[in-house]
């Protein structure tokens, strides 16, 4: 039997303990047929380590990766705590 | 005004080498001290602590940090603390330390934290020794936060932890997995110590500003929530010195 919450159980798991990924928050999503991966990740080559271990465990079903790489710019202001 | 940079789990890997220190090279135009709030490595192996080093030591600010459970893998937590030491970065675990920032004493007590959950919502040491062992170290890692943070003598007293001593900057997460995340028992720990600002990291989906049950100030920098390379929050010491010395 193929039920969509052990599916999401099982890819968020290797995303987690795959050291490709070692990924413990990216979301995971099952709409019909369609697999939607979102969160934010440190650069791009972990973003595409993601899509890759994702592959693995999403038989028959359409990947879209919505994951983002995190802006690292210097900071435009500063909040006062005083 | 004393400013204090912070960001939490920056979660370097060895293929990021050299990408994240230019976003640090004017840091003194902007912040007077760094703060590192764990999840420094994605795999917690001492290639990825070299990066780390690589990236944060020497810069024009004092860099101090704390450890995170990607920090802790590979079992090389100590290894990682060494390492970064001999390069000049403060790493804290149930320790403190103070600069002097233009005569001010900034006191940054600090340590990895740990999950549990929180009043009326948290685990219990009863039960399985697994169940136990899991309550016995947040108990521990807060007892030691408070022993640091009493320990401190200085104007502005920061509390720096992975793991979160507050619900309100989890808003975002699940809430079954807030056990997971933080534990009320940090926050106990720094609503007895007179603490001024409270910066964690770790809940990647939180929302950044919350306080303890007590009313101190808490920041979640971690990076995906504050998507630039660190956050500046200004303090001013006390202008009333508190009833018994600090
Ligand atoms: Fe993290
Ligand atoms: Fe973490």
């Amino acid at each position: 039997m193929n039920v969509p919450q052990y599916d999401v159980a099982e890819l968020r798991r290797a995303l987690a303990e795959d050291p490709r990924t070692a990924e413990l928050g990216v979301q995971v999503r099952i709409r019909g047929d369609q697999l939607f991966l979102t969160g934010d990740v440190a650069c791009p080559e972990r973003r595409a380590a993601i899509a890759e271990v994702a592959a693995e465990h999403s038989d028959g079903l359409a990947l879209h990766n919505e994951v983002r790489v995190v802006r690292h710019d210097p900071p435009t202001g500063q909040e006062d705590l005083r | 005004m004393i400013r204090i940079g912070a960001v939490g789990d920056v979660h370097l890997g060895v293929d990021m080498r050299g990408t994240v220190r230019p976003s640090y090279a004017d840091i003194a135009e902007h912040a007077d001290l760094l703060l590192l709030a764990g999840d420094l490595t994605r795999l917690g192996t001492v290639a990825e602590g070299e990066v780390v080093a690589d990236e944060f030591a020497g810069l024009d600010v004092p860099v101090i940090a704390v450890l995170g459970n990607h920090d802790h893998q590979s079992d090389a937590e100590d290894k990682i603390t060494g390492l970064l030491t001999d390069r000049g970065i403060t790493v804290l675990e149930g320790s403190a330390t103070v600069l002097d920032v233009d005569g001010v004493r900034v006191g940054v007590a600090g340590g990895k934290g740990f999950g549990g959950g929180f009043a009326g919502k948290c685990g219990h040491a009863f039960g399985e020794r697994e169940m136990k062992a899991f309550i016995h170290h947040t108990e521990e890692v807060a007892e030691r936060l408070r022993t640091a943070l009493q320990g401190l003598t200085a104007d502005i007293r920061i509390a720096l932890t992975h793991y979160s001593p507050s619900a309100e900057t989890l808003r975002g997460e699940p809430p079954e997995i807030f056990p997971f995340l933080g534990s009320y028992q940090l926050a106990e720990a720094i609503d007895a110590s007179d603490v001024d600002l409270a910066v964690h990291g770790h809940a990647h989906y939180g929302t950044e500003s919350g306080t303890t049950a007590g009313g101190v100030r808490v920041r979640n920098v971690a990076q995906p929530i504050i998507q630039a390379a660190y956050r500046v929050y200004t303090l001013e010491p006390a202008a009333v010195e508190p009833a018994y010395p600090r």
